[in-house]
């Protein structure tokens, strides 16, 4: 499902991955951990293409990521969803509008639309909240409302960036289970984080990122 | 055309949301417009004046007292085979003076003091639809100016070429309006939608993320552009029409005789005037979200 080998990213003078080579396999739920500034979201980024890659091979499920042609990248990147650590909701938009926008990027019909953020938002327990707009919910709520969009459109591979990093436990248990729920519905999921309580006990494949590489490989 | 519901719901949430700079706008499209309709409207009726006056525009053809018949029979045939010749009417010298005899009326008497018919024959000539051109006039007068018999030819040379330089610089200024309107509405869109792509450039950031083309991107932007361009010019349209409707009300009011002359604009132009304004913005829209990355 993901393949990378051999990558290498650079920012300006510093070094942030180096023979970077991992794999994830369809329908897998994985981590990536290491130490603030180890790579971890940049990783994430050259998944989706936000970044481009200095050296190396990226593939994504059939699709060659590090070879991307500039107006193919938005078919890709419509086949995965991503979890943003800033979020990135539109603050002049609803929460219904901000799950909808991703299946409109899809051109979908209308009523399509309704249907499916509203089975979204009944699955996220925000139904009662679609027509606020996100500034006036938690920061637990809006994080719900990220994962909503990222999910509304069922994508292969769902990526998380800190997903739950200003998030109470409660919140954090209500995140994760429902990352797992996506997961058991067939999605790829990789989430990064440096929360160990994430990853400790969840049976899954860890990956340790450290000094531009994989540093070691666990499971939880 | 489910996306179409998108673009056009995206497009009209902006417009409400930044009304003010919008309003600002339409209103800098509508005024430019509205001048440059001003100087198409003045040129317009310049231009039918100069149809209507050319249509009675003639030359009349002054022939020498002694000119045998054979010879005016001669320059008729001349005259009547001129393609760029017509309406050619002989007067001769005793139906002029009846002519001025029967216009003077009852002070026809002082014409009794003459002892001989003091006025030549005369051919009175029309130049064929259009050909007023003051140098094209001049160069006809001279040829028939040197035609044997023929002792002066006169027309109203100051008038035309009056007319014509009236018309020609405004034909020029017409021009260099809609050059200079033409290229400020185009920039005055083009920053106005640069303004908006700005403000709302963390939205497409998100929106490219999440997987949008650049055309679902900016096809709001361009519709947007479109519906200032349309409203400006709707504006500047029904402000002309309402502006000529009333002055030409007011002129003929006063002058009951310029009617005749005093001519609208046709409604096809009023028509246009909108989709002028939609080229321009759409024009402007299309440079801004084409020069801006985000």
């Amino acid at each position: 499902m993901i393949k990378l080998s051999d990558v290498k990213k650079t920012y300006e003078d510093s070094l942030v991955l180096k023979n970077f080579t991992m794999s994830m396999d369809r329908g897998e739920f994985a981590f990536i951990t290491g130490p603030s500034g180890a790579g971890k979201s940049t990783l994430l980024k050259l998944l989706y293409c936000s970044e481009n890659v200095d050296s190396g091979h990226i593939s994504v499920d059939d699709w060659i990521v590090s070879k991307l042609k500039k107006r193919t990248v938005p078919f890709f990147r419509r086949n995965i969803g991503v979890v943003f650590q800033d979020f990135k909701l539109l603050f002049n938009k609803t929460v219904f509008e901000n799950i909808a926008l991703s299946l409109q990027i899809h051109h979908m019909d209308p009523k399509e639309i309704l249907s499916r953020v509203k089975a979204m938002l009944k699955e996220v327990k925000l139904l009662h909240k679609s027509d606020i707009f996100p500034q006036f919910l938690s920061g637990g709520e809006q994080q719900r409302v990220v994962i909503a969009r990222a999910m509304v459109t069922q994508p292969m591979l769902l990526l998380a960036d800190e997903p739950t990093g200003n998030l109470d436990s409660d919140n954090t248990r209500g995140i994760m289970r429902l990352f797992r729920e996506i997961n058991l519905k067939g999605t790829t999921v990789l989430i990064a984080t440096h929360n160990e309580d994430l990853y400790y006990g969840s049976g899954r494949r860890v990956f340790f990122l450290n000094n531009s590489h994989i540093e070691k490989e666990i499971v939880g | 055309m489910k996306i179409l519901k998108y673009f056009f719901g995206t497009a009209f949430k902006s417009i409400w949301m930044e009304k003010w700079i919008n309003l600002l706008t339409i209103l800098s499209i509508s005024i430019g417009l509205s001048i440059f309709c001003s100087f198409l409207l003045i040129t317009f009726n310049i231009d039918s004046f100069m149809k209507q006056w050319s249509s009675s525009f003639g030359l009349v053809v002054y022939l020498d007292d002694e000119i045998e018949n054979g010879k005016i029979q001669e320059l008729e045939t001349y005259f009547q085979q001129d393609s760029e010749l017509s309406n050619i009417k002989y007067v001769s010298a005793d139906e002029a003076l009846d002519e001025v005899k029967t216009s003077l009326g009852a002070n026809a008497v002082i014409l009794d003091d003459f002892n001989d018919n003091p006025l030549p024959s005369t051919f009175e000539l029309q130049l064929s639809n259009g050909l007023i051109d003051p140098k094209f006039v001049r160069q006809k007068a001279d040829a028939i100016k040197k035609l044997h018999g023929v002792t002066d030819v006169q027309y109203g040379e100051k008038w035309l070429a009056s007319l014509n330089t009236i018309s020609d610089t405004m034909k020029m200024v017409a021009i260099f309006f809609a050059g200079a309107i033409f290229i400020s509405t185009i920039f005055t869109t083009y920053n106005t939608i640069k303004i908006f792509f700005y403000r709302r450039k963390e939205e497409l950031k998100t929106l490219k993320l999440l997987g949008a083309t650049n055309t679902f991107a900016r096809t709001p932007f361009l519709i947007e552009g479109s519906f200032i361009g349309i409203i400006g010019g709707t504006i500047s349209a029904a402000l002309i029409f309402t502006l000529s409707s009333f002055t030409t009300t007011r002129i003929v009011e006063f002058m009951p005789s310029v009617s005749v002359v005093l001519s609208p604009l046709p409604f096809q132009v009023y028509l246009l005037i909108p989709l002028i304004g939609i080229v321009m913005s759409l024009l402007g829209s299309f440079i801004a979200v084409g020069r801006i990355r985000y």
